[in-house]
């Protein structure tokens, strides 16, 4: 009883886990479509004795018994539950011949254009509109628009249940206008209202439905064909103006005439007859007689609610100006009845609730799943397999025809053709097809509701279940990334942690190290640079000219262009809003090339966060990555810094490569010829998106050492052809990275950050968070000069007592000191090797004459320690050209060991 | 919109600032107004007040005031502008008709609800039964039968060009013995009777073989074209059996130019895309060589291919005259019949007519072709005051298609007009590089993924073609492919995945030897990816 009661709480708090960003859509959704207490579901999914079967019975009857309760009708049932999402396709407008754009760059294809655009449309969540889920781009200009669906279009509803009630056409009326409200409200224009594009809902809920059209065509500019339904278009819209919500308005009240008079508009008309119509009304006093007269329904026209006939008539006035406001349409009077009666309704329902509840214990589970938002529903149906092409081509919205028939027979210069006919396939299709979910509930159905709402801060729930996923982390990364249980528990868990975020960012850091789910990457990327949102980025000038913007005009159109997002016009758009605002906000630095790049991955994963909303992650996340990663990088003079920096990559290269790095010095092919574009982007110009985003995951749990390991593990993947080549081969090489493979780049790097003293990677440039204590490097201890002296890097005493204090085995001490002070004092297990007495002429271990020499030093940090600095440095040289591997010099000299409290040192 | 209707107003904005003195600032707005445009337009009236402001977050206060503002002006422009344009269609002051007549064609044009609705074409369904059909197992037995169908038209040719061959010599020598008889029995008006005569009798023959030929194609197209049918029907019956997969040595082109090499490339900074390289030397009329000719199997790739979204497109250079096209490939694809699409003569007749109807609509308007005809020795340009001839001009292109051809379905006769002795420099806004281009773009979106291009856009050597120029020539066409391929990724069509460099077949093999070693260092060729074993 215990566990059901800790289910209960989570079940009811779930409101606050379906997203940051869905609250009320997802909240209210569950409230009208969940009746039945949540509880009592998750008894029966904990019930161990169902079969499969069982189950299945119980989801039918759910769904007969669900509409039976919901709908008005039970006609309507052909409609499944869950059927939530749909796809519809149209092809973008071809550029006609051959035309350059202002910039002299070749113009961007208008479907990675409606791409871009449509993006913001996401964001747009509200009970009264389906959500857009994607926009995939096919082949050929194709564009298909993946969103939610529920229950049936307006369209089929009438034609099931006729002729509806007076208050049933109010309810669809105001809800309707409700939609249009939050339409306008985020400025758009639906410009497409029609009954097909109402959809209404088992709970008779209306959501408006491709209201989006209109905007990510950019007013139908994008596309070959109009916007809008003939018969509902505003007599304004036909002289030549879009844009203005009254036109909305206009349509909406056409289609409630049709519902009102019981009609269809003007069924046998041609299309001009159609369109004079319309045009004659502007010369009309009073649009709706004139329409009943039309069809025969003066009477009902006469008969009509006086208030709603007042009210349609005015919505139907031939100039815009006269037409309501939607707003002003909401606070209508005639409204008024309805939404009293809806509000005694709910109070009604929620006085009842608690012995409903008993009452309705019997009811079966709907799916877990479909509690969840729907993006993540979304990204698992496309997981467990779901192709969207493919479902439209088994509908036949996606026709295959061949090729060789449609080539034309002519070409100018110019671009224009000679063409065949074309063929209807590449007309614009309104059919909606809906995307079968069965496979993936099945596929989910026997995953207890634990893993659907984990537990975070109790392991003892965490069952068997957690085997499953320790098991599979044990395979590669791109394996998990494309395993749907996997990555349903990964995504379940890593909304939860986020929703907390930042009282979970410890947990959220250890999750994290294992891998981040792809969905929710940007979000989590932020967490982990412990971004935390204060709408700052809004107060940021972004637009007055700079003299830099000249360099980011042309490095945008060049950055990632590959990638549809950040090739569309509004991925630049957004892409020049954020290096302008990273420059204004940074006074002290200057914008240098590669920025953008650095730029891309965070505004690919956050479009929509770049700014319009106030989460704003894209800026934040840039803003903290720099100094993190990047301290003082992007100062107008940063040639110190980048010295530095590459310098101590050789340093690292020599401790972990020793012989590549000797290879390399003695071609003199060095860092500075190939390794500044890979450190001032982080990568990010040198690797394609999907492999910076896995390279990243990594980056960000790192600290600012980090990326000199992944610059080590890229060496590492091409040492064998780097040893056999010479200067000429290794620059064509590095101007052309050959592929890397990242997984093992990744591993590679993070083993050798792990297995790296931190004092070995000190840089004086580096952010710190402490100051340095007495046993650390010191600040301005090591210059860069000696840096490019020294082959090897220091270590700091802290480390080396740490070592021997807690792994002596990863350690070996070489005491370069005369027998004579060796023996007055040292450090136990330290080898001896008296600097005087060696001869490093000859470039051979054997050749100092300690027995077993290689095999003490082998796989340990081998540490040099001498009074003399130079001899130190002299002996570590001398290792690294024997190929010794992890050689370092101790900081300031065996003298420093003496300091160390407590005592380290034998002393006779 | 109509971007003439535009009114600026302007919003006032008053304020205290941080000495609470009272303070304005006031910025000129363009209706109509673009929701994107309020965050620069809120930047504007914060840079106009003290920098204090910012951090006193007057902008909030700003930006719902100048949005309030924004909407309320937008909306009353929206109004007014409507009325008036409700106002002036009332008043008829507008073409009404106009309107109705764009409308309905829009509407009709591209909306499959309002369409006509025409059901799939003939050669659609030929198409898909053809395509279907040959990846099942009557793959053979369709190449069997084409190759007998084939044999008969080769035959007949062969026939006709004998017939025709001894007709010449025997009037030839009629001809001789009238000639020296010139004087003494003959007049010159008897030998101008004689060879009147002569050609018309050779006209017979060849007309009355032609008509022949024309009938017995016909014929064949019908026979194939119904049988292909009725397989598919009967295949509808039976249980469809897989593509017989085993022949796996007849997927590769038997024909062997006298050089070729091959390359892999990596195109693109950062994501890389894939694509071969082949460079070869071989006479363009062996791309183009007949199907069934010889015991290739060439012909079951090219029937797999046919239909499919992998098409395989030859560039072949012509000069301007009319749509002329390379006499030798006409000779080859009248070989056999074109069971799928018209018999070549007849698609150039068509294009043909196009064009001609073509240059007397877009003779004036066309600016862009005329001006870029003034390059080095492009076409004649044409002046108005003569008697205009209808032609293409250096750049354009026209398309065949081709079935019963042996390595290329599409072909694309560009048009250009170098003349064969004198190679002349040209640079990479030459219009027959941008039709080359125009040509890729084509291939992008017709799904054809192989392609040969001339690498010299010669077909032949020429004693004037210098090595320095062949190198330069060549360099050029290389550059400008590579620019064209990391276009075309954007382009959303096809990918190219075979670019193949076709160089004269008379090239000398020293000369192919330096060319082809330009493609690795124009082409970055992909280097290899060598695992190393990191357990270790």
């Amino acid at each position: 009883m215990n566990t059901i009661g800790g289910f209960r709480s989570y079940c009811e708090s779930r409101g606050r886990m379906s997203g940051v960003a869905t609250p009320t859509a997802v909240r209210s959704a569950d409230r009208t479509l969940f009746p039945n207490n949540c509880c009592c579901r998750c008894r029966l999914k904990i019930e161990p004795t169902n079969t499969v079967r069982e189950k299945e019975r119980e989801r039918k009857e759910g769904t007969r018994f669900l509409s039976a309760i919901h709908l008005p009708t039970p006609s309507s049932m052909a409609i499944k539950p869950e059927t939530r999402l749909c796809a519809v396709t149209f092809f973008a407008k071809l550029h006609p011949g051959d035309v350059c754009g202002s910039n002299g760059l070749p113009l961007t294809p208008n479907s990675i254009a409606i791409l871009g655009r449509a993006q913001r449309l996401k964001e747009v969540q509200d009970e009264h509109l389906c959500q857009y889920l994607d926009v995939i781009r096919g082949k050929h200009e194709r564009t298909i628009v993946v969103s939610e669906y529920v229950g049936c279009s307006l369209e089929e509803h009438v034609k099931r249940n006729p002729p509806l009630s007076l208050a049933q056409i109010l309810r669809i009326f105001y809800q309707v206008a409700c939609g249009i409200n939050v339409l306008s409200q985020h400025y758009l224009v639906a410009h497409n209202l029609e009954p097909k594009n109402i959809l209404i809902g088992p709970d008779g809920r209306l959501k408006l439905f491709n209201y989006g059209l209109y905007f990510m065509t950019k007013g139908g500019a994008y596309v070959p064909f109009p916007v809008g339904n003939i018969r509902y278009m505003a007599p304004e819209r036909l002289l030549g103006l879009n844009g203005n919500v009254k036109s909305d308005v206009w349509a909406l009240a056409m289609l409630l005439v049709e519902l009102v008079l019981d009609l269809q508009l003007w069924p046998k008309l041609k299309i001009s007859n159609v369109v004079r119509k319309i045009l004659a009304f502007a010369r009309s006093n009073n649009v709706l007689e004139k329409i009943a007269r039309e069809h025969q329904c003066f009477e009902a026209y006469q008969t009509m609610d006086a208030e709603l006939r007042q009210l349609l008539e005015k919505c139907l006035h031939a100039s815009p100006g006269q037409r309501p406001l939607p707003r002003e349409l909401l606070a209508h009077k005639c409204f008024a009845d309805i939404l009293q009666a809806d509000r005694e309704q709910e109070r009604e329902k929620a006085k009842e609730d608690e012995s409903k509840q008993q009452l309705k214990s019997h009811l079966p589970p709907l799916p877990l799943l479909l509690r969840c938002p729907l993006s993540q529903i979304y990204h698992l149906w496309q997981l467990a397999g779901g192709d969207v092409q493919a479902e439209l081509k088994k509908e036949g919205l996606i026709r295959s025809e061949a090729p060789i028939l449609g080539l034309p027979q002519i070409v100018r210069l110019n671009g224009a053709s000679v063409c065949p006919t074309r063929s209807q396939s590449h007309l614009m299709d309104d059919r909606v097809v809906p995307l079968k979910m069965h496979a993936l509930l099945q596929r989910l159905s026997q995953l207890p509701a634990s893993v659907y709402f984990p537990l975070l801060h109790s392991p003892r729930f965490s069952s068997q279940h957690q085997r499953f996923v320790l098991e599979l982390q044990l395979l590669p990364l791109v394996i998990r990334e494309r395993d749907i249980e996997y990555q349903f528990h990964r995504v379940r868990l890593f909304a939860r942690l986020l929703q907390a975020y930042p009282y979970t960012a410890e947990l959220l850091q250890r999750e994290a190290a294992i891998d981040i789910p792809p969905l929710l990457r940007g979000a989590v990327w932020a967490a982990l640079l412990e971004v935390v949102p204060n709408s700052g980025y809004g107060k940021i000038d972004k637009f007055t000219p700079t003299y830099t913007d000249r360099q980011i005009e042309v490095d945008i159109p060049r950055c990632h262009q590959y990638d549809e997002l950040l090739s569309s016009p509004d991925g630049h758009r957004k892409l020049r809003r954020l290096l302008k605002a990273w420059v204004t906000a940074h006074p002290q630095y200057v914008y240098w090339q590669g920025l953008d790049s650095l730029t891309a991955p965070f505004l690919y994963l956050n479009f929509n966060n770049e700014g319009f909303s106030l989460t704003e992650l894209a800026f934040l996340s840039l803003f903290r990555f720099i100094p993190k990663y990047l301290h003082w990088f992007f100062l107008k003079d940063n040639s110190a810094i980048i010295k530095e920096y590459l310098s101590k990559f050789s340093q690292l290269t020599s401790y972990h490569e020793p012989l590549l790095a000797q290879h390399l010095s003695s071609i003199s092919f060095i860092p500075e010829l190939f390794a500044i574009p890979w450190f001032l982007t982080m990568f990010s110009h040198v690797f394609p998106l999907h492999k910076i985003l896995h390279l990243w995951d990594k980056l960000m749990l790192g600290d600012s050492s980090y990326p000199l390991f992944i610059g080590i593990a890229i060496l590492r993947q091409l040492r064998s052809t780097l040893l056999d080549s010479g200067f000429n081969e290794c620059i064509l090489l590095f101007s052309d990275l050959p592929d890397i493979v990242m997984e093992a780049c990744v591993i590679e790097s993070q083993k050798m950050y792990e297995a790296t003293p931190k004092s070995i990677t000190h840089r004086q440039h580096a952010l710190r968070s402490q100051p340095p204590q007495s046993l650390d490097i010191g600040l301005t201890d090591v210059e860069l000069k000696h840096l490019q002296l020294e082959q090897c890097p220091r270590i700091s005493a802290k480390d080396v007592q740490y070592l021997l204090l807690h792994s002596p085995s990863d350690l070996a001490l070489i005491d370069l000191r005369s027998v004579v002070d060796y023996g007055h004092v040292h450090v136990p297990h330290s080898i001896n090797i008296p600097f005087a007495t060696v001869q490093l002429g000859e470039q051979r271990l054997e050749a100092l004459n300690v027995p077993q020499l290689e095999a003490q030093l082998r796989g340990r940090i081998v540490v040099c320690v001498s009074n003399i600095h130079q001899n130190a440095v002299e002996f570590s040289n001398f290792l690294v050209a024997c190929g010794v591997q992890r050689t370092c010099i101790l900081h300031k000299g065996f003298n420093v060991l003496h300091s160390i409290e407590p005592n380290i040192l034998i002393s006779n | 919109m109509d971007s003439t209707a535009t009114r600026t107003v302007t919003f006032v904005y008053n304020y205290k600032d941080h000495e609470n003195k009272d303070c304005l600032a006031q910025l000129d707005i363009k209706l109509p107004f673009d929701q994107e445009n309020l965050e620069e337009c809120l930047t504007q009236l914060l840079n106009q007040m003290d920098p204090m402001m910012r951090y006193l977050d007057e902008n909030i206060n700003l930006e719902s005031k100048l949005q309030e503002f924004v909407d309320t002006e937008h909306q009353k422009f929206l109004d007014d502008y409507a009325e008036k344009l409700i106002t002036q269609a009332a008043n008829e002051e507008i073409d009404v008709e106009a309107i109705v007549r764009n409308t309905e064609r829009l509407y009709k044009d591209e909306l499959l609800q309002f369409a006509d609705r025409v059901g799939p074409r003939d050669e659609d369904i030929f198409a898909q039964s053809f395509h279907r059909l040959v990846h099942s197992s009557s793959l053979e037995e369709i190449l069997k039968r084409e190759r007998a169908y084939a044999k008969v038209i080769a035959g007949m040719t062969e026939h006709m060009d004998s017939e025709v061959e001894t007709l010449n010599t025997s009037q030839q020598q009629e001809m001789d013995s009238q000639i020296n008889q010139l004087d003494i029995t003959t007049t010159s008006e008897d030998i101008n009777n004689l060879l009147a005569q002569q050609y018309t009798t050779q006209n017979f023959v060849r007309k009355r073989y032609e008509s022949e030929l024309e009938a017995k194609m016909g014929h064949q197209k019908n026979e194939y074209r119904d049988w292909i049918t009725s397989q598919v029907s009967q295949m509808f019956q039976v249980s469809p059996v897989a593509t017989p997969l085993g022949n796996r040595s007849s997927m590769f082109v038997s024909q062997q130019p006298s050089m070729e090499e091959s390359f892999t490339i990596h195109l693109g900074s950062q994501l890389k895309h894939m694509h071969n390289i082949r460079i070869l030397s071989a006479n363009v009329t062996e791309l183009c060589s007949p199907l069934h000719a010889e015991e290739s199997l060439n012909g079951l790739n090219m029937a797999l291919g046919l239909y499919s979204s992998s098409l395989c497109g030859v560039v072949v250079l012509t000069p301007s005259i009319q749509a002329e096209a390379n006499k030798n490939i006409i000779k080859n694809a009248n070989r056999s019949t074109e069971f799928h699409f018209e018999q070549m003569d007849v698609q150039l007749e068509k294009i043909e007519k196009q064009i001609r109807s073509l240059s007397t609509t877009d003779s004036s308007s066309t600016p862009s072709t005329a001006s870029s005809n003034s390059s080095a020795e492009g076409s004649v340009t044409p002046s108005p005051t003569k008697k205009h001839v209808p032609r293409l001009k250096t750049g354009d292109f026209f398309i065949t298609k081709h079935s019963n051809l042996s390595q290329s379905h599409v072909i694309f006769h560009l048009i250009s007009d170098e003349p064969i002795n004198s190679p002349s420099e040209i640079n990479s806004r030459h219009p027959v590089i941008l039709g080359l281009r125009n040509i890729l773009k084509t291939a992008s979106r017709h799904d054809i993924t192989t392609l040969t291009i001339p690498a010299l856009l010669r077909h032949e050597m020429s004693e004037d073609m210098t090595v320095q120029w062949c190198i330069r020539r060549a360099e050029l066409v290389f550059k400008c492919a590579k620019g064209f391929m990391i276009e075309s990724a954007s382009w959303g069509g096809a990918e190219l995945s075979t670019l193949q460099l076709l160089l004269p077949d008379d090239i000398s093999e020293s000369l192919f030897t330096t060319l082809a070693g330009m493609v690795p260092s124009v082409f970055h060729v992909a280097n290899p990816k060598i695992l190393v074993d990191t357990s270790k």
